[in-house]
């Protein structure tokens, strides 16, 4: 008998075509909707993919249900960072931030709501939009990316009302802290600067590679994730992952990964890393690693915690990075499965 | 009293009876008191109850006086005497009273019995009587039921239906005024018209008929007089063959070889029908000859409903000899084997001749038993080619036609019977035998108009012309530009194996000037050692090794940089792109699984391919890619960011021009090349 084929179809240029695309495919980031029940991950080809969490949670999941619901080409670049307010999805990647109506996405209706341009100063090449964040108190949204500024645009009118400099370098990541406000940003300049909303003046400014403890000169200086818990912040990135007490601006824990992270968040009392590596890594506050879960792309870029209140039944965890899958992690002990594109 | 009355009347009784009273009687009915007496009439007259009650009477009377005469005669005496004579008196006249009431007793009875017995004889005639009307009337509903049973022939003629009729039929025959009335007269006349119309359709038929004969027999005269032409053309041809040759017409060379095809079997008849067409339709470039004895086809080719029993019985006839001849199990399977795998002995010769001189000759067979066709091919060249070591597969009969169309490998028969037929001569699979029979890729039935549902296996051969027809363009074109882009790899590797990558001018635009980085060397690998690399793996689990690509090692360096490229090179190249997977050895082993450049010049080679492919017909794509990823291993190294740590001048200092280093958050370097500025910048 003839050896089993390892391809069941023909392949077709067609079908070469797409393998090859979903093989160099990388999904830059995630956003949960309003509801809780759908995941919106976008690709380094500008397109963003609907996953139906509820479908893919329930006991009669099939291998459909774990493909997107819906697909569309948002942008003309890759869509490196995605937020949800309570009706909109904002995505952005070539210099522009566009906004789509989670209602009209679920009936697959993807028109574009409006998309602005942040103004910038240089025309030769279009700066990249990295990180978004919503300030719902202010209902602002801030852009931070390719031409080293942070600009505040207010949703309502769409206009964009100032623009912080300092960095010196593109900046990677954005976070908050709540009860000031500030805007805590991240580049590669290397320096994590804290920005106060209501004077939009630049208030502190930590450069991590500075401090010995967590420099490591041969990955680098670029800080590739921040989070923030109003005291305390932890970055990596080029550095090692580290905790920060912001009064001080000292180093308090170092982590011991040795991997570049390139997102973290707090949760619960745990901090959530994921970076070069397959694993989504479980630290304690006191440095300790708990658990290493791997995953299935070979580097993570983004996770997003489902923390919907009007869907507790989707509550997980999700990783993606360099493949066009999507982890699910409903406990975080394990990697449940894995949507994709 | 009425013994003083019948005294008186007593002599007259005696006398009158019988016949004559009859007579008498009627006169006696009118003449009550008549003359004479009738004891007839006086039966009818006196009462039968009185009568009894006298008898009784008389003969107490009687029984009395003869107790009295008894009396005295027992008693004596003289007055005794007289009184016995007086009652002897009496009692004789009571016994003439007796035998009176005797007679009118026996006269009523006879009166009664007459009257009962006519009775009976009227009732019994009146009996027959309604006998015989019964009987008559029985007689009568069978014959009222025959009559209307009776059916006529006329109705089983099929009449015209009613209105026809009256829109058809004359006037004098159809009658409207009368027959629309009366069934019967409408019945009528339209048997007439039927009649009518008979004989006129008898007569059309007798002409017809004659007609007919007429006809034929002028086509036998023509016929007799085409066939006393058929001599005197052929000389004419012969005569025409050197004017022929002498225009370069050669119709005759043409008609030879339609001969030649009437013996061809359905499907390679086919195949020649349809190319002959399109070589003489659309492609001038394209010769189609019939190789083989046509001794040997006419030997075996019969009408096809008789082939099929021909040949098994000649299959039956060998293996019967065989048998004898050989006993042998081994050697008699084998011959089994040779004969299922058995070809026509004419085949299709076609020679595909492309722009650069290059020939593509296909030579197609039938395998008869297995009902499939086979190709083999071969490429010959205007000028004598050089092989290059890795370029050895490229050009082989072997693959150099495999999958033409995606998953056609040609190594697997086509028709689901045949594994049947296999199982019972014990060939595993038609792999084994191709390299002496030929490849049985699926576009060669289609060319020969073979069509194999997959599902269920096919006994008769059904050869469709329009399914070959559909196929010829597309697939002369895929062979044209098949071989075209073989013998442009085969230039180019070539050139490979030397170092050098060949880029040609039209395609200079794509890179930059100056490309420090080198190809050291190109070599062919194996599937299996593809496979094993440990940096292959996701191409393989993606399905797209399989083992009817071809496989390449490539090696760029530059300074103490070494790129190990593996290459898979697909048979629909260059419409489906091959494929790098990337393996740096530099400062450590990078892969697209530890590093996001490595994984970004990947895909700036496999992805982004079509801005690579050149002009058209795209044969450049391979060289174009090597020189890309020589362009971006100088890119990835200069714009490696300087350790500080380490003391020492950069290994690679940045001579392209880059606007920015870094982008996004996998901080990708500039890998895109931008003409005609020449600056690098990001995606």
């Amino acid at each position: 008998m003839e050896r089993a084929a390892q391809q069941a179809v023909p392949l077709g240029q067609m079908e070469v075509f797409e393998a090859l695309q979903r093989l160099h495919m990388t999904v830059f980031s995630q956003s949960v909707s309003p509801c809780g029940k759908f995941l919106a991950a976008g690709n380094n080809y500008g397109q963003i993919a609907i996953f139906s969490l509820s479908a893919a949670l329930s006991s009669e999941a099939k291998e459909e249900s774990k493909k997107p619901m819906v697909t569309f080409q948002a942008h003309d670049g890759p869509v490196y960072s995605m937020v949800s307010t309570d009706r909109h999805l904002l995505s952005a990647g070539d210099g522009e931030v566009k906004a789509w109506l989670w209602a009209e996405i679920l009936k697959k209706g993807c028109k574009e709501l409006w998309r602005r341009q942040p103004p910038y100063r240089t025309s030769l090449e279009v700066p990249e939009i990295n990180a978004l964040l919503l300030v719902p108190k202010e209902n602002l949204l801030i852009l931070a990316g390719g031409d080293c500024q942070l600009h505040a645009m207010d949703l309502e009118t769409g206009t964009f009302m100032w623009a912080l400099r300092g960095h010196t370098d593109y900046i990677h990541c954005l976070a908050l802290r709540e009860r000031s406000p500030e805007v805590l940003s991240g580049g590669e300049d290397g320096a994590v600067r804290l920005w106060d909303l209501r004077t939009a003046k630049e208030v502190q400014t930590i450069e991590v590679y500075k401090h010995e403890e967590c420099s490591r000169p041969h990955n680098g200086r670029w800080i590739g994730c921040l989070a923030t818990d109003s005291d305390w912040m932890v970055c990596g990135g080029g550095p090692a992952l580290t905790l920060w007490h912001l009064r001080s601006s000292t180093p308090t824990t170092v982590f011991p990964m040795r991997a570049p992270q390139k997102h973290v968040t707090f949760y619960q009392d745990l901090i959530l890393s994921a970076g070069q590596g397959r694993c989504v890594n479980q630290w304690q506050l006191s440095g300790e690693l708990k658990a290493q879960v791997p995953g299935s792309s070979p580097g993570l870029l983004s996770l997003s915690l489902n923390q919907q209140p009007a869907a507790p039944e989707c509550k997980v965890l999700t990783a993606a990075g360099n493949s066009c899958r999507v982890d699910v992690f409903t406990n975080l002990g394990y990697r449940a499965f894995s949507l994709s594109f | 009293m009425s013994s003083e009355s019948s005294k008186k009347r007593k002599p007259k009784v005696i006398r009158s009876d019988g016949a004559p009273a009859e007579g008498k009687r009627t006169r006696s009915d009118t003449e009550q008191e008549g003359k004479y007496y009738s004891e007839e009439a006086e039966v009818d007259l006196r009462d039968p109850g009185r009568d009894y009650e006298l008898y009784k009477y008389t003969c107490q009377e009687l029984q009395r006086l003869m107790a009295e005469i008894q009396d005295l005669k027992s008693r004596g005496g003289k007055d005794a005497a007289v009184e016995i004579e007086d009652r002897r008196i009496q009692s004789c006249v009571h016994f003439m009273t007796l035998k009176k009431l005797n007679r009118l007793a026996h006269i009523r009875l006879k009166k009664g019995r007459d009257q009962t017995h006519e009775a009976k004889q009227k009732v019994d005639a009146y009996h027959l009587q309604l006998q015989n009307l019964l009987y008559e009337v029985m007689h009568l509903q069978k014959e009222i039921t025959k009559c209307l049973e009776f059916k006529s022939k006329h109705e089983e003629i099929d009449l015209v239906s009613l209105e026809e009729f009256y829109k058809e039929a004359p006037p004098d025959i159809s009658k409207a005024e009368v027959t629309m009335g009366d069934p019967h007269q409408q019945t009528l006349a339209r048997l007439d018209w039927e009649l009518e119309q008979r004989k006129r359709l008898a007569e059309k038929y007798r002409e017809c008929l004659s007609n007919k004969e007429k006809i034929l027999k002028e086509i036998e005269v023509k016929k007799e007089y085409l066939s006393s032409l058929q001599p005197r053309l052929n000389s004419i041809m012969q005569a025409s063959l050197p004017v022929q040759e002498y225009l370069f017409m050669p119709f005759d060379q043409a008609h030879k070889q339609y001969e030649t095809a009437r013996h061809l079997p359905p499907p390679l008849y086919v195949l020649f029908v349809q190319a002959t067409a399109y070589g003489q339709a659309c492609d001038k470039m394209l010769s189609v000859a019939i190789e083989g004895s046509v001794d040997e086809a006419k030997a075996l080719f019969k009408p096809p409903e008789d082939s099929q029993d021909d040949e098994s019985d000649s299959d039956a006839e060998e293996e019967q000899t065989t048998k004898r001849r050989r006993p042998t199990l081994g050697v008699q399977l084998d011959d089994k084997r040779k004969e299922m795998l058995k070809r026509h002995p004419l085949s299709v010769l076609l020679d595909l001749k492309c722009k650069d001189d290059s020939v593509l000759h296909l030579t197609f067979y039938y395998l008869m038993n297995l009902n499939i066709m086979t190709v083999k091919a071969r490429v010959t060249t205007a000028t004598e080619l050089i092989t290059p070591i890795s370029a050895g597969d490229l050009l082989s009969p072997d693959s150099v036609l495999s999958c033409l169309y995606p998953g056609d490998h040609g190594k697997k028969t086509p028709n689901p019977a045949n594994q049947y037929q296999f199982d019972k001569v014990g060939i595993l699979t038609l792999r084994d035998y191709v390299l002496d029979l030929g490849h049985p890729y699926l576009w060669v039935q289609k060319l020969g108009g073979l069509h194999f549902p997959k599902e269920q296996p096919q006994h008769t051969v059904i050869t469709d012309h329009s399914l070959s027809a559909s196929h010829m363009e597309t697939t002369m074109k895929l062979l044209k530009t098949r071989v075209q882009s073989r013998l442009a790899l085969h230039k180019q590797f070539a050139s490979l194996e030397h170092g050098i990558v060949p880029v040609t001018s039209d395609c200079h635009y794509l890179f930059p000037a100056k490309v420090v980085s080198r190809l050291v060397k190109w070599v062919t690998i194996a599937h299996e050692d593809y496979t094993e690399l440990h940096f292959t793996k996701d191409i393989v689990e993606a399905g797209l090794a399989g083992d009817t690509n071809l496989y390449y090692m490539a090696l760029v360096e530059r300074g103490t940089a070494k790129l190990q490229a593996a290459v898979v090179l697909n048979p629909g190249y260059s419409s489906i792109p091959p494929i790098f997977q990337l393996c740096l050895n530099w400062k450590g082993e990078k892969t697209n699984n530890n590093d996001d450049n490595i994984r970004a010049m990947e895909s700036e080679v496999n992805v982004c391919y079509k801005e690579l492919c050149g002009p058209r017909p795209g044969h450049q794509l391979l060289t174009n890619q090597l020189q890309r990823l020589c362009v971006l291993l100088d890119v990835y190294l200069e714009t490696e960011s300087h350790d500080d740590s380490v003391e020492g001048p950069k290994e690679f200092p940045q001579e392209k021009m880059c606007l920015r280093l870094f982008r996004g958050p996998s901080r990708i370097k500039p890998f895109k090349y931008n003409h005609p500025q020449g600056f690098f910048s990001h995606r």
